[in-house]
């Protein structure tokens, strides 16, 4: 009789908690559920506590691989982009999340793997194999990328210089890259606070920009994070002059 | 079975004491090799973690009683097949894996309800049946998706899948309804433990000849008899915690099923361990590989045990 073919499990020799420090993991049905779950738990959270506003969702490529690049202040941000997106794309959008901060303690791991599906990404040491890895990704048709260029949460709520990275991973491709800016995270949820505070958020999505005609070279890459950089504040400040001055809005809450 | 039936039970104490005595033992000798002798005993220290585990996990439920061990018992099934679903390929197929899910989660609600006809606990007509509705919705799939790519190996997979972790493991989660629940279960889980402790022993130490080459190279016939003689005796060692209607012939074929049922168990695992091309179905336990490894010697010996006890003397 002719052998069968088996498509057994990658991660089949790795107990589950490794699992999930593992990339890519294996689909499972379990986790896929509770992703689901949470994904409408927190939107539901995010609209009633937050009075989240969504505004760009049209600019969302539909089909295509593209990548999200957003200002960082607060553990909320991935929470925001997540629930802008279709939820059928849920389990093909991987926030790229340090792996040194996220992927190391159990209960971190947690809610990183299964309810984020976060991708590690080595901050400090091997970033050319995480980059690598990020751009196999993209290659894929129909994955989402999340990544926050300064690299680390802004303790002021300032947006801070944009690491190389992005730019590493844009220039000379044709994936879209859209900017968008959050506004009133760090406010709800600075770095060091234990839980959220009843602010207002929104998030503003912003024209997907390819950088198809640049050359791949390091100097290019600056130029595409200083750009992507430029479109965030720009974001920014045509939010801002939509509302009262951010430094009313600073000390009224 | 209840918390102040277990403690005034002679025969639960009698297996507590035995348990934490081996382990308490089993962790000193170890402790000796490791700081007094600086023996390596990684992997042995690795499989004693396991225990530490893997006791508490099949006593705890027994003692609250039988409400708690099958559930208890039902989840390691859930989480045994879906090992298996990762290890042969199946859990890519969604509807598969759910189906034998639900069959699973199904065969322990029905030991778990009283019978309809009779009152007894555990519905045992709809036990002995449930694999018929299984197989019928498992062939059910492919019709509804209107598919047949690949169906066949995605049919028999879910069968052996739901037939192994669903019938066979339920089986021994059935034995909880038994008059002398404590009597057989424990004995059952003893019993086949000691079975394959004492083959991997024997077979370390007198070792020689290959028991199956093609299938398990570690096994040897020497490790078989030791295991074999062992699980003869023990029947008769332990004869005072079965019930007094238990005889000779009992023994003896208790005794047969566990040394010679209990070795096939584990083969049968390898045989198909094997055909994958893996070393462990997978890593849930410490030092001993996935759930199945575990228990391949009780999926097997339990069905005919539970047959024995039940044609012989009825389970209730």
């Amino acid at each position: 009789m002719e052998p069968w073919h088996y498509e057994t499990a990658q991660d089949l020799e790795l107990p589950a908690i490794e699992r999930l420090r593992n990339f890519p993991r294996e689909p499972d049905m379990f986790v896929y559920g509770v992703r689901v779950a949470a994904a409408v738990v927190i939107r539901g959270w995010l609209r009633l506590y937050h009075r989240m506003k969504i505004v760009g969702r049209e600019n969302l490529p539909k089909e295509q691989s593209f990548v999200l690049v957003a200002n960082h202040a607060s553990h909320l941000d991935t929470l925001c982009l997540l629930a802008a997106l279709p939820l059928a794309r849920l389990h093909r959008t991987f926030p790229a999340a340090a792996r040194d901060y996220f992927f190391v303690k159990v209960p971190r791991l947690i809610p990183a793997a299964i309810v984020v599906n976060a991708l590690p990404f080595d901050r400090h040491v091997n970033v050319r194999h995480s980059l690598a890895l990020c751009r196999q990704l993209l290659e894929n048709p129909g994955n989402i990328l999340v990544i926050f260029p300064e690299g680390t949460r802004s303790p002021t709520g300032e947006i801070q210089e944009f690491k190389g990275g992005i730019g590493m991973l844009a220039a000379g491709t044709a994936h879209p890259i859209l900017p968008c800016y959050l506004h009133g995270t760090h406010a709800a949820f600075p770095k060091g606070s234990w839980f959220p505070r009843p602010r207002q958020v929104q998030l503003i999505i912003g024209a997907p920009r390819v950088y198809s005609h640049l050359p791949c070279t390091s100097a290019s890459a600056h130029t595409v994070s200083e750009d992507l950089r430029e479109a965030v504040l720009a974001l920014a400040s045509a939010t801002l002059s939509q509302s009262e001055t951010p430094q009313a809005k600073e000390t009224a809450s | 079975m209840s918390p102040t039936q277990a403690l005034a039970s002679h025969v639960f104490l009698f297996y507590v004491s035995v348990a934490f005595g081996l382990l308490v033992a089993a962790g000193a000798v170890l402790a000796v090799l490791r700081w007094g002798l600086h023996k390596d005993v990684d992997h042995a220290w690795s499989s004693y973690r396991g225990w530490l585990i893997l006791v508490p996990l099949a006593l705890v439920p027994i003692f609250l009683g039988r409400g708690a061990t099958i559930t208890v018992f039902t989840i390691v099934a859930v989480f045994g097949f879906k090992e298996f679903a990762r290890a042969t390929g199946l859990y890519h197929d969604w509807y598969m894996t759910g189906a034998v899910y639900l069959g699973i989660i199904g065969t322990g609600l029905v030991a778990l309800v009283p019978d309809p006809t009779d009152g007894k606990p555990g519905w045992y007509g709809m036990f002995m049946a449930l694999p018929v509705y299984v197989i019928a919705l498992v062939l059910l799939i492919p019709i509804l998706r209107n598919r047949s790519q690949g169906q066949l190996q995605a049919i028999a997979l879910a069968i052996l899948g739901y037939l192994y972790f669903g019938w066979m493991f339920g089986h021994v989660i059935f034995l909880a309804n038994a008059k002398h629940a404590y009597s057989y279960v424990l004995f059952l889980l003893f019993a086949v433990e000691l079975n394959d402790v004492a083959a991997y022993t024997t077979g370390k130490l007198f070792g020689r000849h290959p028991l199956r080459s093609n299938i398990s190279p570690k096994k040897t016939w020497e490790g078989a008899l030791g295991a074999f003689l062992v699980s003869m005796a023990l029947p008769w060692l332990l004869r005072f915690t079965f019930p007094a209607f238990f005889d000779v012939k009992d023994l003896i074929l208790t005794g047969l099923i566990v040394g010679i049922g209990g070795q096939l168990g584990d083969l049968a695992v390898s045989v198909i361990k094997r055909d994958l091309g893996i070393k462990d179905m997978g890593a849930s336990i410490p030092g001993h590989g996935g759930i199945l490894d575990r228990i391949d010697s009780l999926l097997y010996t339990g069905p005919l045990f539970f047959h024995l006890v039940h044609y012989y003397h009825g389970l209730f």
